[in-house]
């Protein structure tokens, strides 16, 4: 039996779009992901040393974005009925400050099927932006989903 | 008197040398700390999120017996999740850089890194891109 409110291998199609909710980072966020990762670099603790960087001030883990968007969509579509998480390419291509907004839109870009004919590999492309429109972090990442089940 | 705190810059960084962490076990506090701060939760109950243990192997490559790395930026990652992490179970890492490229400002270098769990089985791995910056002259 298929859960019901969950998106299945079938249910998606190429062309689907989502877009999440709206989130500001702030301070402690950037705190709380260095003492849950322990990645203390200066880039995220130290604003002393970072006034003459070339961001001027602290700025957020790119994986703190990275994994703050992902929870962001989860909040922006009805779920897949995913089996695995294959892997992701991403790039990084502006800083998250303290305070700025994040969101993400996503759109599925590809769909295979695999060796095993009861699920199949789901592609997203995803695009992080700011409040100001500009694109902070990009990337695509690989789900295997579940097909119905008769 | 001001001492500059050592750090590690990209003439410093060795092509092929491999970097071994010490290991950590991801508890259930790990998983809820980092449910509570991305938003981000696992698949099903007893499974680490899994994206956790990437972030986690970015704490771990600063435990290393070097300097820390002058990272200016990190530009980018491939990553490749092999087979699910579960709760008690215990992770190190390893990484190579396999590639250097002098620019005008700073040098770009690439890291090889794999998670390995306590059986020694690669359960995540891929490659981190990387701005670094070069000794102040």
């Amino acid at each position: 039996m298929s859960e019901p409110g969950r998106q299945y291998f079938e249910d998606i199609q190429v062309g689907d779009e989502y877009l999440s909710p709206g989130r500001t980072v702030t301070e402690a966020d950037i705190v709380a992901f260095a003492g849950l990762s322990g990645d203390y670099n200066v880039l995220h603790t130290d604003a002393e040393f970072m006034k003459s960087s070339i961001f001027g001030e602290r700025i957020a883990h790119g994986l703190l974005g990275l994994a703050i968007q992902s929870g962001l969509l989860t909040r922006g579509m009805q779920p897949y009925a995913t089996l695995a998480f294959v892997g992701l390419r991403w790039k990084f291509k502006n800083p998250v400050k303290i305070g700025d907004t994040i969101r993400v839109r996503a759109k599925v870009v590809a769909k295979k099927e695999t060796s095993k004919p009861d699920r199949g590999l789901v592609t997203v492309e995803r695009t992080v932006v700011n409040q100001r429109g500009e694109v902070v972090q990009e990337g695509e990442t690989d789900l295997i989903v579940e097909r119905r089940r008769a | 008197m001001s001492v500059a705190a050592p750090r590690f810059y990209f003439e410093d960084v060795v092509l092929q040398g491999v970097l071994e962490t010490p290991a950590m076990t991801v508890t259930e506090a790990h998983v809820a700390l980092y449910a509570g701060l991305t938003g981000d939760a696992a698949r099903e109950h007893g499974l680490v999120p899994d994206l956790l243990p990437l972030c986690l192997t970015t704490g771990l490559g600063w435990r290393v017996p070097q300097p820390p790395l002058a990272v200016l930026a990190f530009m980018g990652f491939e990553w490749l999740v092999d087979s699910p992490l579960r709760v008690g179970d215990t992770i190190h890492s390893r990484s190579k850089t396999t590639l250097k490229r002098s620019m005008k400002e700073g040098g770009v270098i690439i890291e090889e890194r794999q998670v390995i769990n306590q059986r020694g089985e690669v359960v995540q791995h891929g490659k981190f891109t990387f701005l670094v910056a070069k000794r102040p002259a």
